[in-house]
Order: C-alpha cells, then structure tokens, then sequence
C-alpha cells in the first residue's frame, strides 16, 4: 500500500458518488475513515509514482509532519461532514474532491504538482463557498484565488528556468549549492509567496475572507476556518522552512507583511460587533502568526499551533454559524444568552475561545508558552511584542463575546444544537483541555519533526 | 524577445482585472492575465533550432537538439485547470445576474 491512496481514494470516490445521490453522504462519510485507517497503515518516507525515480516524475514526502496535517483534515472532514449530512448533502462530492486536493498539497514533493492540487483543492472551495448563497462574493474569491495561483505558478517557473528541476528536495539540494546569488531568487520567492498568501488569508492578499467568511454557513465556515486554513499552514510551513531562503529586505517584507497581518486582523475583530466577523478576522491574524512562526524556523510549534488553531476554530465557527442559522442574524446582541439552555456547547465554545487567547490549562496556552520562549531565545522582541498586545486585544474581544453569549438579554434566545453536534463540539473542546495539561506527546514529537526535516536537507 | 511578449499580456491582465468593475470583463482579464502566463512556460522550454521533443524513424537518437517539453507539459495542465477555473467563473456571473440582474459589481454592491 502507498500512500498515493490518500489522494486516489477521496478523488475516485468522488466520481463514483456522482452516480447515486443517495450514496453520496455515505460515501463522504466513509471516505476520510478510511484515509484515517490507511494513514496508519502506509509506510513513510518518499514515495516514488510510476516508477520514476526522483528528481524524474512526481514524488510525494509521508513523514511526521505530513501525517499530523493529514491526520487532522481528514478528521476534520469527516466531522464536518458528519454535522453536515443532512443539510448540504449535496455538497458531499465537492467536499470529497476537497479532501484529495487537501491531501495532495500535503503529500506532494513537486512544485508543480502543488500548484495542481492548488487549483483542485481552490475549486472545490469555490463551490463551497458557493453554498453562502453570495455569488458576488465568491466570484470575488474566484479571482483573487485563480490570480494568486497565477502568481504561484510565475515563480514556480523561474525557479524552473534556474534550477531545471520541480522536485522539491531536489530544489533544496540545489539551491543550498548556491549557484545562483540570492538576489535573483527575491522575485520567484516572493511571487510564491505572494500567490500561497491568498489562501492562507494573509493581510493585503486576503479581501475575498469577508466575503465568504462573513456569511458562512455550518460547513464553509469550519470547511475553510480550520481544515483550509491548518492545510495551507502546513503547505507554507514546508515551503518556509526547506526551500524559501527569506534573506535582507525580503525577509523584512514578508516579517512587516505578517506583523501588520496581525495588528491590523486584531484590530479589525475588535471592532467588529458581529460573531462571524470577530472570528474570521481572528482567524486572518492567527494565520499570519503561524506563517510568522515558520518564518522564524519554528517549525513544531507553527505546525501545532496551526492544528489547536484548528480545532478551535471548527468549534467555534460551527457553532456561531448554526446559531447564526436558527435566530437569523449573527450579531452579538441578537445571540446575547444563548448558551442558556446549551450549557456543554456554551462550555466547549468558551474553552475553545479561551485556548486561542491562550489561557492556562488550555492546549493554546502551552502552545503560546512554547513559541515565545524559542522566540525570545532568538532574541526576536518585536515579533514577542506584536503577539504579547494581539493577543491581549484577543482577550478582550473574546472575553466580551463570551459574556453577551453567557447572559441572557432581554429577548430569550434559542438555539438547539442537536446531540451529535453537541458531543463532537465537547470532544473537540475536550482535545483542547487534555493537550493544555498533558505535553507527553509534544515533547516526543519535538524530536521527530527534527530529525524528518533532517532527511529532507539530505534528501 | 517572446518573454517580454509574455510579461506584458500577464501585466495587461492584471491591469484590466484591477480597472475593470465587469464580471464578464474580468473573466476576460483574467484569461489575458493566464495566457501571457503561459506564453512565459512555452518559452523557458524553447531551444534555438530545437526540435520537437519526439522520437521518430528520422529523428531516431536522443543526442539532436530537442526543445525542453516539460514546459509543454506544464502549459498543457495550466490551461486545462485554466479553463476549469473560467467555466466556474462563468457559472458565478450567470448566477449574479440571475440574483442582481447586472453584472456590474459596483451595481451589486449598491443592491446589496
């Protein structure tokens, strides 16, 4: 078995669920189950596709960072899927579509091929979006999307006129070789950069999240809020970190770029009054931490940040949107004293929220805790400070959302979120609270990210 | 010589894509904006008096000069998913006007 199944099986399925409408939830169901299965099943390391041997033919890269993204969009697909069943079934081959496009820019170790998954996972996020009922706004995305990867594919091609290869370790080796001046690769990097930071709802790249973020609905919101969001971190994360070589100015561009990206996502959600707003501008500015954090080579601590990130952001996302759905409107005021009635779903959002501000005894705080010490230990101030104020701006807005949703107003505020939804919310806000007491497993996995990455330099 | 071609299409593109409020205009833009693009592919593979990339009975050894049919390859999958991404484009201006009857974004702004 190979790990090339994790993409064919979601892609194939696909087709196949075309054919019968009825089977198709099912399908989607099954599907990220069986990736989760295979995943432990497959071996790791490179795996070579039609017998090519790298740097010919396309290979794709299982190691533990790969499985960590792949472990958590898979689960997060099916549950997503599953609290979307019945509602959006219609979507479920489009979300399985998205599932292998998600897959292969995780698993890929070619250039090109990125860019392919790029536009597979972009065009079925497109026809998520499309369930907002907002076309103007997701033509807006489309746009924004198809140039972006335009961008990508620009300087994926200089890189190509330089080096002649596509292969991505093969790139690295090459690169490190330094026969070009790092001068002459600003412009392929930065072109890539540039193109990548659309989908990761980087600040100048990101008008389109408003849009569909803003009028999100119980799948897109969690569909792009955390299992595109912690997919396309990753994706940075092993661009950053193995082939982008960010020295002088580009570095302060792209670190000015991320710290504006936080400031300005920060402010924004501070100032919004209404739920989803509050989140998505979060989400921009937690976003651009973790790319600030792979910026800086902290590699463990961007991956798991973009994980907790994640959970957190599926919490909370799924359920403003859903409240959102039954009282009609989603500003804060027209939810005020919702949780009244939904206690373990008022207590699941509350720790999810309280975790990305970063609070002890949840996953967000060991996290926080972690990446500031390896930044002070850099000596980096400035990034320390940008973080230190976001997120006690985070705290406030937070803070003040969970008090409105705690207390009830004048008008009594109904929502019921069924009981599926409530027992997989508490297990995701459980996740949380076990990971901000427990480090074992972190601990253990600063060791193995290491040494993967290790085996990327040599190839 | 093409590649300037190639750059000044992918910049014309980008530049109707930011001046242009017309979905259908876009979309145009856009198709510019992607084929300079690929233009710019095609040309980093071409060799001065290279020849097709093909073994036949006449060019039967791989040591003549053949153009780099990578880029080709590349060319070939970046319109494919180009067009993909047009159709889908074309599908959201039918449903803005359907909901808005304009395809002028100001417009749909205005009646939001």
């Amino acid at each position: 078995m190979s790990a090339v199944l994790l993409i064919a099986i979601p892609l194939l399925v696909a087709f196949v669920s075309i054919l019968s409408k009825k089977l198709a939830p099912w399908l989607l169901l099954a599907t990220p189950i069986a990736n989760l299965v295979l995943l432990f099943l497959v071996p790791t390391g490179i795996v070579v596709i039609g017998g090519f041997q790298p740097p010919f033919g396309i290979s794709l890269l299982l190691d533990t960072y790969s499985f960590i993204a792949l472990f958590a969009v898979n689960a997060l697909v099916f549950v997503i899927g599953l609290l979307n069943v019945k509602e959006y079934h219609q979507f479920s081959s489009i979300l399985l579509v998205a599932l292998a496009g998600l897959n292969g820019l995780i698993l890929t170790n070619d250039l090109f091929n990125l860019f392919v998954f790029l536009e597979i996972a972009g065009i079925a996020a497109y026809l998520i979006a499309a369930s907002n009922k907002k076309p103007a706004s997701v033509f807006h995305y489309l746009v924004l999307g198809a140039v972006g990867s335009s961008f990508y594919l620009f300087g994926l091609i200089i890189l190509y006129a330089m080096f002649g290869t596509l292969n991505m370790v093969d790139m690295i080796e090459k690169i490190n070789a330094a026969t070009v001046s790092a001068s002459a690769l600003i412009l392929p990097f930065f072109l890539m950069f540039v193109g990548l930071g659309v989908e990761a709802k980087l600040l100048p790249f990101n008008s389109w999240v408003k849009g569909v973020l803003g009028s999100s609905n119980t799948m897109s919101g969690p569909m792009f809020a955390s299992v595109y969001a912690v997919t396309v971190s990753f994706v940075f994360g092993r661009l950053l970190n193995n082939l982008f070589a960010f020295q002088g100015n580009l570095l302060v561009v792209v670190v000015a770029i991320l710290l504006l990206g936080i400031a300005l996502g920060e402010a924004m959600a501070f100032s919004s009054k209404k739920a989803r707003e509050i989140l998505l501008y979060s989400s921009i500015a937690q976003a651009s931490v973790v790319i600030l954090l792979f910026v800086n080579g902290l590699v463990l601590w961007g991956a798991l940040l973009a994980v907790a990130n994640a959970v957190s952001k599926f919490v909370l996302f799924y359920v403003v949107t859903k409240a959102q759905k039954e009282v009609g409107c989603d500003d804060l005021d027209s939810l005020q004293g919702m949780f009244q009635g939904n206690y373990v779903v008022g207590v699941a959002f509350s720790v999810a929220a309280l975790s990305v501000i970063g609070i002890p005894l949840f996953a967000g705080f060991v996290l926080k805790l972690g990446y500031l010490t390896e930044l002070a230990a850099n000596a980096n101030w400035l990034a320390i400070a940008v973080i230190l104020v976001a997120s006690l701006v985070e705290g406030i807005y937070y803070v003040r959302m969970l008090v409105k949703l705690w207390y009830p107003g004048e008008k009594e505020v109904k929502v019921s979120f069924g009981n599926v939804a409530t027992v997989v919310i508490a297990l995701a806000a459980a996740l949380l609270l076990v990971f901000g007491v427990y480090r074992g497993p972190i601990d253990n996995l600063d060791n193995t990210i290491d040494s993967v990455s290790e085996v990327i330099d040599l190839g | 010589m093409i590649q300037y071609a190639a750059i000044l299409l992918f910049v014309l593109g980008l530049y109707g894509l930011l001046t242009n409020r017309n979905v259908i205009k876009i979309i145009v833009s856009l198709n510019v904006l992607e084929i300079g693009l690929n233009i710019f592919i095609i040309s980093i593979g071409y060799v001065s008096g290279g020849i097709a990339p093909i073994l036949t009975s006449v060019n039967n050894t791989s040591a003549l000069l053949f153009v780099d049919p990578l880029p080709q390859a590349l060319v070939l999958t970046a319109i494919v998913i180009g067009v993909g991404t047009t159709a889908l484009g074309l599908a959201f201006a039918k449903s803005i006007y359907a909901k808005y009857g304009t395809f002028d974004l100001d417009e749909v702004e205005e009646l939001k």
